[in-house]
């Protein structure tokens, strides 16, 4: 039968005179056959000799069974528990004030994501008119290659690199490394209106990254890009991956055709603070999107 | 003062007979435990395997040694009731940051998850002394040796690798290609893992510091600079640059990786591979100390490979949560039983002394175990080694 401390509640093996976690005396031990135990059971500990001082007692206030010391008691500990909390509370205060102190001198400068989106860039046309996912006709730019899949057809300008490429998407990085602009288009299946990939793309954003949301000065709107009908927005969120974590902003466009059995993408990733600067510098490879599903 | 068989003075032979352990045969103070080899001398409530006693961890013979106890395994030299104090104060940070968390002062709950941890291992090792008389040296190298690692590490680690790529096509929810992840997922932890112990393995004192214990403590230390630096470094961008008060979100789990996982897997792990270089240069290395550097490595790309693949999946944020305190737990009961035995092998060598139990805080005569909860001398603080008073050896004759 195992002895339940009365101190702290630890439950010692049968047998045991003190508890094993704490050391305090288990009162059902005096019960219990001396065999294993250090002191006869209900022996006081002895005192020592006349002429030495007597035994100090333990942190605690009970007497050892083991042995009597005879010199300076050692201190077990040196860290009062109020300092160690007080240590955490200070971090917490410390930290809050230097948290908020950075938070509002990193905002002095508002980010840059106001203004045009992706549907802006290339050659925009208003809602309603009829859908012609072929690309406008553009100039190639010099040094620069051509890159497809089975939905899209893109120009890389020089500098420019395909970071990876499967049938339905292509995604491109700059050559700073500053953004990546993402093309899709494939089969949707089941079908899929516009606006229900959109909502399927917040949601994605949403379960990622911690705190997506549509950036101020945003606006969301209807239109076509390079022929396909969609809509465009703004998101802004903090990309954590790996040894980075950035507030960057993703403008966006998803589409569909009238059937919604195939769906249109285009995605542009950059710090919030670059993303006028990304579209503009993008500019070649979004113009040349030509959209082979229709 | 006239002497007892046992070298004690005359009046303690009135508490402290001599028995002999049934299990190492050595002639002892009569207790519950074995002082040379930690064996229980019960009959009852206890294993046939009393010597390797796993359901009595050396550091805190309470609990059992698969128990994947924070404390009581990264902070090993701290007794019963210090413990609490420290979980105490580990749940008083918790809550500082949700609270933060749910007031949107997301950057200062940050700093705060990136501190918690590494704060209470410096006021714990402030409270155990392991580096006895040379904080300095000692503290710069483990802590401060892992800080600069970790700057460097994760600074190459943010050139190589560039984050918008990661994004995919949100349609099809492909997050990431095959070449990111296992750069993330393997080969930075597998490089994390060989540069993090340097720090530790290299401290110019390190003779002074034998015991496997202090190689675990130093470990840790160092790996938890590493997370510190890690994470700074990695967050300097949303630090820099989140509003003062936002949406709070779903940055909870992020925070709770930050405050809880993230440290505790980098700090386990380098504790880990420490100890088991410590256990080499003691001339022990065997399988347990080898599969304590596999097990760290392992459970190190299992935890960043196991994050990214569930985040891309689009899982549940708290889905991967639980893997990372599954790993995380794991590791913990690894480090508990390459300690454990160092524990007790290492213990079983000290020479009698008077002291006082680290743990139960008994006044005690023994040699490397406590005879009264059976906690091993060797993980006490340094001021309560410094206080042993040594005594002559074992008695030659049993009491029968």
């Amino acid at each position: 039968m195992a002895l339940a401390c009365p101190r702290c509640g630890t439950q010692n093996p049968d047998g045991n005179l003190y508890c094993q976690a704490c050391g305090a005396p288990l009162a059902a031990a005096a019960a219990a056959p001396p065999a294993m135990a250090g002191p006869p059971p209900g022996t006081p500990p002895p005192g020592p000799p006349a002429g030495l001082p007597p035994p100090a007692a333990g942190p605690t206030g009970y007497q050892s069974p083991y042995y009597a010391p005879t010199g300076p008691e050692v201190q077990v500990h040196r860290t009062p528990w109020t300092l160690i909390i007080a240590g955490v509370v200070a971090l917490l205060v410390l930290m809050a004030g230097c948290g908020t102190a950075l938070a509002i001198i990193g905002n002095r400068n508002p980010s840059n994501t106001s203004g045009g989106g992706i549907a802006d860039l290339p050659s925009p046309t208003p809602a309603g008119g009829t859908p012609s996912p072929v690309a406008s006709p553009t100039a190639t730019p010099l040094g620069a290659t051509t890159d497809s899949n089975d939905g899209v057809t893109v120009k890389v300008p020089a500098g420019w690199t395909v970071a990876s490429k499967d049938n339905e998407s292509i995604i491109l990085t700059d050559p700073n490394s500053e953004g990546s602009v993402t093309l899709a288009s494939g089969p949707s299946s089941p079908t899929q209106t516009a606006q229900q990939n959109k909502d399927t793309i917040d949601g994605y954003f949403k379960s990622k990254y911690p705190d997506t949301r549509n950036c101020a000065g945003s606006t969301t709107s209807n239109g076509t890009f390079n022929g396909a009908p969609g809509i465009s927005w703004t998101l802004c969120f903090t990309l954590t991956s790996g040894a980075n974590s950035i507030q960057a902003a993703a403008s966006l466009f998803v589409g569909a055709n009238s059937s919604g059995n195939v769906y249109y993408i285009v995605m542009l990733v950059t710090r919030q603070d670059n993303l006028q600067n990304y579209l503009t510098e993008s500019k070649p490879v979004l113009q040349s999107v030509h959209w082979k599903l229709s | 003062m006239r002497e007892n068989h046992l070298g004690f003075p005359s009046y303690i032979s009135l508490i402290l007979r001599a028995v002999r352990c049934d299990h190492c045969a050595n002639d002892v103070p009569d207790g519950v435990f074995c002082t040379r080899c930690g064996a229980h001398q019960g009959k009852t409530a206890e294993p046939a395997a009393a010597k390797a006693r796993v359901n009595r961890y050396a550091a805190h013979p309470a609990e059992h040694v698969v128990q994947p106890s924070i404390f009581t395994t990264l902070f090993p030299h701290l007794g019963h009731t210090k413990i609490h104090e420290f979980r105490w104060a580990f749940a008083v940070g918790l809550a500082g940051i949700l609270v933060l968390y749910i007031a949107g002062l997301i950057t200062a709950a940050i700093l705060v998850a990136i501190f918690l941890v590494p704060v209470l291992y410096l006021i714990y090792l402030y409270e155990a002394q392991v580096y006895r008389d040379e904080p300095a040296i000692v503290l710069g190298f483990t802590i401060g040796g892992g800080a600069v690692i970790g700057i460097v590490v994760t600074v190459i680690e943010r050139i190589v690798y560039n984050p918008y790529q990661g994004i995919g096509n949100p349609l099809h929810g492909a997050g990431i290609g095959v070449g990111a992840l296992l750069f993330l997922g393997l080969l930075v932890p597998v490089v994390q893992e060989v540069l993090k112990p340097l720090p530790a393995l290299f401290l110019p004192n390190r003779a002074d510091f034998p015991e496997t214990v202090d190689g675990l403590v130093f470990g840790i230390a160092a790996g938890l600079g590493f997370s510190v630096a890690e994470s700074l470094v990695a967050f300097s961008s949303a630090l820099t640059s989140l509003p003062a008060h936002l949406t709070p979100g779903n940055w909870i789990y992020d925070l709770t990786t930050l405050a809880v996982f993230q440290p505790l897997l980098q700090g386990s792990a380098t504790g880990m591979v420490v100890a088991a270089v410590w256990r080499y240069r003691r001339g022990r290395l065997a399988s347990r100390e080898i599969g304590g550097v596999a097990v760290a490595v392992i459970a190190h790309v299992a935890f960043a490979l196991g994050t990214q693949l569930f985040k891309d999946a689009q899982l549940s944020p708290l889905f991967v949560l639980v893997w990372q305190a599954v790993v995380v737990g794991a590791v913990l009961i690894y480090v508990r039983y390459l300690l454990h035995h160092a524990l007790l092998e290492e213990a079983a060598h000290m020479g009698f002394a008077e002291t006082v139990c680290p743990n139960c805080h008994m006044h005690i005569v023994a040699s490397g175990f406590c005879p009264n909860c059976g906690g091993a001398l060797t993980a006490a603080p340094a001021a309560l080694k410094r206080a042993r008073k040594p005594r002559a050896e074992a008695p030659t004759k049993a009491r029968t």
